[in-house]
């Protein structure tokens, strides 16, 4: 047994260096394929985390009449939080409105000054209601129609996201559609460079396998090492895409930073929190394809 | 030893390549199958070894029927069956050792047995002084020795041999056919398949004569006829 593994091991790195620039070949198809199927990955992470920031600021204020009895206020916001739309109510009592609107604007002395001729605290209670996602605002401001507290409402107020999601979806729905369509050209490519790989390595070596053969070689022991070096092959390749991706993604992320606005979209630290199962996983499937392949093409070409 | 009952091989689309053919050799026999081109010796050959499956009938060798042996069973055949081709079938960038030695490493053979026996077997076949010649430095009679040496590394119980000669001068034939003999003597059922009628005249033992894909002849210490 242990003889035998050693010795279809050398046959299989034999296949490698004989052709030595098929393999190069298969390696870089593999590696464009693995490389766009990455991208893809970083996008849907990065348009996860845009669409989630976006969405952590979408928020309805609600401002209450200043005399509103504090039961209203409660019962308002008892029911905003029965609603499955809604994430979080958090209450701003008259007095906190008040600092808070100084604290705004304070720079500038108009505002502070005709606040002051008002005289005492012109606010009253305010909710900010945040919003699960963005298409549930309207059943948000739907439900403040609600009659038991609809009047003591004076104001709503919004800043409508939905468009800026929108786009950034269809965006991302376009981007995500064409990588897709890449992606499936390439694994294409890539499964029949590999069977072109394995074919030519068959006929390269189809005196040798018809002798192994004839002195009653198991079939076994003629398909592993094609198998092994496909194995080897996807493995070189996975390790190259490592190799690419990480320093990638370290140029990458600052100028994601930059659009987001904030210091970090955390898409390097989700790289080495996933990448052993992200990686492994794609070498998992990049294994089965290509043994799939290469299995393939010995049916076609081995006849065992 | 080996026994076709009734066995008939059709090639597609509609290729006579044996028909009818009923057969029975025993242990230790040496056996020369001959007849003109075409006629189905090969193909005989052939489905001793599982290239080709019988199209009807059944084979057995050894009491092992081997009519439909499955393809994970060949290889087990194979390395009881030796078998020799009048184009040697040697690896040209590999010396002799290393092709006999080849035939065990494939069949996961330890390497100090693999170090016992292809010594032992390049002896029979006279070749001790040509273990790291390449198959280019060798005439064809020690290329062909190379080759029978080759099938005996499993000591196998039948040898074939498919024109073993046709590429050799009278004198290396003789030597070849000779060292069939050689190994017949010592016990393995050998099946040489000839066109040589001087050959099959030495050897002066059975003879299976086919026509067309059938037996016409079959006789002991028979000679060339035709
Ligand atoms: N793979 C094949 N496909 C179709 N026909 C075949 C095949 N192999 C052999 N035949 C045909 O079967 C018949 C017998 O062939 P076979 O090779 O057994 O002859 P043979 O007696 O060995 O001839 P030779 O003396 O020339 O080697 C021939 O008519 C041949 O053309
Ligand atoms: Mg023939």
């Amino acid at each position: 047994m242990f003889v035998s593994t050693y010795r279809i091991t050398k046959f299989a790195f034999q296949n490698f260096w004989r052709n030595f620039w098929l393999s190069v070949i298969t390696i870089t198809m593999l590696v464009m394929t693995l490389v766009t199927v990455n991208i893809l990955l970083i996008l849907n992470y990065v348009t996860d985390q845009a669409i989630s920031s976006v969405e952590d600021r979408i928020e309805v204020s609600v401002y209450f009449e200043q005399d509103t009895k504090q039961e209203t206020v409660d019962s308002a916001v008892s029911y905003l939080r029965g609603l499955s739309q809604v994430r979080d109510v958090v209450t701003i009592s008259p007095d906190d409105a008040l600092k808070r609107f100084t604290e705004q604007h304070k720079d500038s002395p108009v505002v502070l000054d005709s606040l002051n001729e008002l005289g005492g605290n012109p606010f009253g209670a305010t909710l900010i209601v945040k919003a699960k996602e963005a298409q549930d605002f309207t059943q948000i401001l739907d439900a403040l129609e609600n009659p038991q507290f609809r009047d003591a409402i004076r104001e709503k107020d919004f800043s409508d996201y939905q468009q800026i999601i929108e786009r950034i979806q269809g965006t991302t729905e376009r981007i995500r559609f064409f990588g897709l369509v890449i992606m499936g050209i390439f694994i294409a490519i890539a499964i029949l460079i590999v069977f072109n790989t394995v074919r030519i390595g068959i006929f390269i070596h189809r005196e040798e396998i018809g002798i192994m053969r004839l002195v009653g070689a198991s079939n076994w022991f003629i398909k592993a090492p094609f198998l092994l070096e496909m194995i080897l092959l996807s493995l070189l390749a996975i390790l190259l895409v490592v190799a690419i991706i990480y320093p990638g993604l370290a140029a990458l992320e600052p100028k994601f930073s930059f659009f987001f606005a904030n210091d970090s979209i955390g898409l390097i630290d989700y790289f080495e929190k996933n990448g052993l199962r992200i990686f492994g996983i794609e070498f998992g499937v990049l294994v089965v394809l290509t043994l799939l392949s290469t299995s393939l093409a010995m049916r076609k070409y081995l006849k065992v | 030893m080996i026994k076709f009952k009734n066995v008939s091989k059709m090639y597609p689309p509609n290729i006579v390549g044996l028909e009818e053919i009923n057969l029975h050799i025993s242990a230790g026999e040496f056996v020369s199958i001959v007849g003109q081109s075409g006629t189905g010796k090969s193909t005989l050959a052939k489905m001793l070894f599982a290239e080709e499956r019988p199209t009807r009938g059944t084979i057995e060798i050894g009491g092992w029927d081997i009519t439909n042996i499955r393809s994970k069973d060949v290889p087990v055949l194979r390395r009881q069956i030796g078998v020799v081709f009048q184009d040697f079938k040697l690896l040209q960038k590999k010396t002799v050792y290393e092709n006999v030695a080849f035939a065990l490493q494939v069949a996961g053979v330890m390497p100090r047995r693999i170090r016992e026996i292809v010594p032992a077997v390049l002896n029979i076949v006279n070749l001790d002084k040509m273990h790291e010649r390449f198959p280019t430095q060798l005439s064809g009679g020690e290329q062909q020795r190379v080759a029978i040496a080759r099938s005996l590394v499993h000591q196998p119980k039948v040898l074939i041999a498919d024109e073993p000669t046709g590429n050799l001068d009278t004198l290396n034939s003789r030597e070849i056919v000779d060292l069939l003999q050689r190994i017949n003597e010592f016990g393995t059922t050998v099946l040489l398949v000839t066109h040589d009628r001087e050959i099959v005249n030495r050897i002066k033992k059975r003879v299976i004569t086919l026509e067309g894909g059938t037996i016409v002849s079959d006789v002991e210490q028979g000679r060339y006829k035709l």
